[in-house]
């Protein structure tokens, strides 16, 4: 027994000092955002601050470092961008389970296939889709590309959800006489809403947090996302003010950690669901 | 599907409605479609073109077959993007998946494990350009780690860790350690407590110790969770391109570059278009051998 005990406060020991170490790097950077350029560099990264620079600090990133008009792009690109896909991978997956068109499967593939390849395989002919049809740096551009990115993913959740919605209920609501539309509008959707929610928030994560087709497809400062507009200050400014860069660092986490905190378990399961996904 | 409807009635409907029947789904299934096809599947199949020509944006692309993928082989900075991605996939089994399953077997044995898993889950909830931002003010000459050192005398290993091969990519991985090791801790974490009790008290009655156990009897239930953290993991370490490009640019002198940033550089900074879609189709294909080995490991029949 006690043996047992000597274990169990060997190994708590063990990753009490892990968690430290894994707490460093954001505890370092939250005191640095903490403190003014001078002060930060005149201390120890781990010295608590004198004064209480961040609402300066956060002020600045947002004004001068333009993050602001990013943050506020970004809210709108994966707001719309995440609802324009559930509604469409919805409308698909309602008519994959339901409806039951020939070849569905074939089609339901055809959509998933945009899941396969990496990334890389998509920027060249988009940039220059892009340049042709001004799409590029614009913000009607953006949206469209990540409801696209976002629609084989929710086609694949809610397939899957769909699947089990009781038949009763849908026979039920045949011999009432609502149309096809009806039925997705009044049933599907309704007993959807928990999975829904949470692959909107899901898919809003992700839009948020993407760099690579927003430094490819938009440059100027009312356009890029929040993720190439932080790249773009960091790059800027790394040198000059690196509190402020720090809390532009932090402010542009500020929703994927609402999120996750707010979420963490349904995360979690989004996450499992992703691995089964891919 | 109509199976309660008087047989009159569905005639009618059926007569009056058969046009709108057929094409209704499709009609549903269109703009989903559609968007995947000319933002997705459009550029991947223009992107394969373009690998075999060569292409500078301006002018037509001119075909030339397979010279890319021949001169692929032929540049050096493809051949250090190669190894360097070899590097991140074998240190992304050893670290965010290895430290994932030690830290899952930890935790699974002491209290206070929501506080735990919280912790280690915490770098996830923060995009990998802040993470890299954080992280390349850490390793700055003058950032976290090189004070710390100071602080506890091992000044002498203080150097500009990111500016520095191999060091660059090493602490590259130690940022990617600390993001994606919680993710990893929390799947393993899930599939150790659907292991049943009785099984491990068993092996320990017949006389096996922590270790006899872990190995014959955890390990081998832990197989299909392992199988799923493992692909999943492969597979993102052959994407990795936010840490990188923001952290290193790929440099100093392209030493720390991936395929997928290689790819990147070819295409955007350099503009040797045919070049960089070589490159991305290359990827790809690796990417979806993992993933087919993958999907054949989990629909193989039980044995």
């Amino acid at each position: 027994m006690s043996k047992k005990y000597l274990t169990r406060g060997a190994l708590l020991l063990v990753m009490s000092v892990l968690v430290v170490f894994w707490l460093i790097p954001l505890v370092t950077t939250f005191l640095t955002a903490l403190k003014t350029s001078q002060e930060a560099a005149a201390t120890f990264p781990w010295q608590l601050p004198q004064g209480f620079a961040l609402p300066e600090n956060i002020v600045w990133a947002w004004n001068n470092g333009k993050l602001g008009q990013s943050f506020l792009r970004s809210i709108l690109y994966a707001g719309l961008g995440a609802a324009f896909a559930i509604a469409m991978a919805s409308l698909a997956a309602y008519a994959l389970v339901q409806l039951r068109p020939k070849g569905a499967f074939i089609w339901f593939l055809l959509i998933y296939s945009g899941t396969i390849f990496p990334f890389q395989m998509y920027l060249l002919p988009l940039f220059f889709m892009y340049q042709k049809t001004s799409l590029y740096d614009s913000q009607v551009g953006m949206v469209l590309f990540y409801t696209a990115i976002a629609i084989p993913f929710c086609l694949f959740v809610l397939r899957n959800h769909f699947t089990t919605i009781e038949y009763e209920i849908v026979e039920a609501a045949q011999l009432d006489g609502l149309s096809n539309f009806g039925i997705y509008l009044r049933i599907y959707m309704p007993l959807s809403v928990a999975a829904i929610a949470a692959l909107f928030l899901f898919q809003f994560t992700w839009i948020w947090n993407d760099l690579l087709f927003g430094i490819t497809l938009s440059k100027s400062p009312d356009v890029r996302p929040i993720m190439a507009g932080l790249a773009g200050l960091r790059g800027t400014y790394a040198a000059q003010n690196i509190p402020g860069v720090l809390a532009g660092a932090l402010l542009a986490s500020v929703p994927t950690i609402l999120i996750f905190v707010a979420l963490g378990r349904y995360l979690l399961r989004g996450m499992t669901l992703t691995t089964s996904g891919e | 599907m109509e199976l309660n409807i008087p047989a009159r009635q569905q005639r009618v409907k059926v007569a009056r409605h058969s046009w709108w029947r057929r094409t209704e789904p499709y009609a549903y299934m269109l703009p989903a479609i559609l968007f995947v096809a000319i933002f997705l599947l459009y550029p991947a199949v223009y992107t394969l073109y373009v690998s075999f020509t060569d292409w500078d944006g301006l002018t037509a692309p001119e075909f030339i077959g397979l010279e890319n993928y021949l001169q692929m082989f032929k540049e050096p900075v493809f051949g250090t993007s190669v190894v360097n991605t070899i590097i991140w996939v074998v240190a992304t089994l050893l670290f965010p998946v290895g430290l994932g399953l030690l830290l899952a077997v930890f935790v699974n044995r002491i209290p206070l494990q929501e506080f735990f898993k919280a912790i280690f889950y915490l770098p996830y909830a923060i995009s990998a350009t802040s993470i890299a931002v954080i992280w390349t003010y850490m390793l700055a000459p003058t950032g976290v780690v090189n004070e710390v050192l100071k602080m506890v005398g091992l000044g002498t290993l203080a150097k500009p860790w990111l500016l520095m091969p191999p060091w660059n990519t090493i602490t590259m991985l130690m940022a990617f350690t600390w993001q994606t090791t919680g993710t990893n801790m929390i799947l393993f974490l899930v599939g150790l407590q659907s292991i049943p009790p009785d099984l491990i008290e068993a092996a320990k009655l017949d006389g096996a110790n922590a270790f006899q156990t872990f190995r014959r009897v955890i390990l081998p239930l832990l197989r299909p969770i392992t199988t799923v953290v493992v692909t999943i993991a492969v597979v993102n370490s052959f994407k990795v391109f936010d840490l990188i490009w923001i952290m290193t640019q790929g440099g100093p002198f392209r030493s720390s570059e991936t395929l997928a940033v290689t790819m990147y550089r070819e295409s955007f900074v350099s503009f040797r278009l045919g070049f960089g879609a070589s490159i991305a189709n290359f990827l790809s294909l690796i990417v979806i051998l993992f993933s087919i080995m993958y999907l054949r490991s989990i629909f193989k029949p039980e044995e």
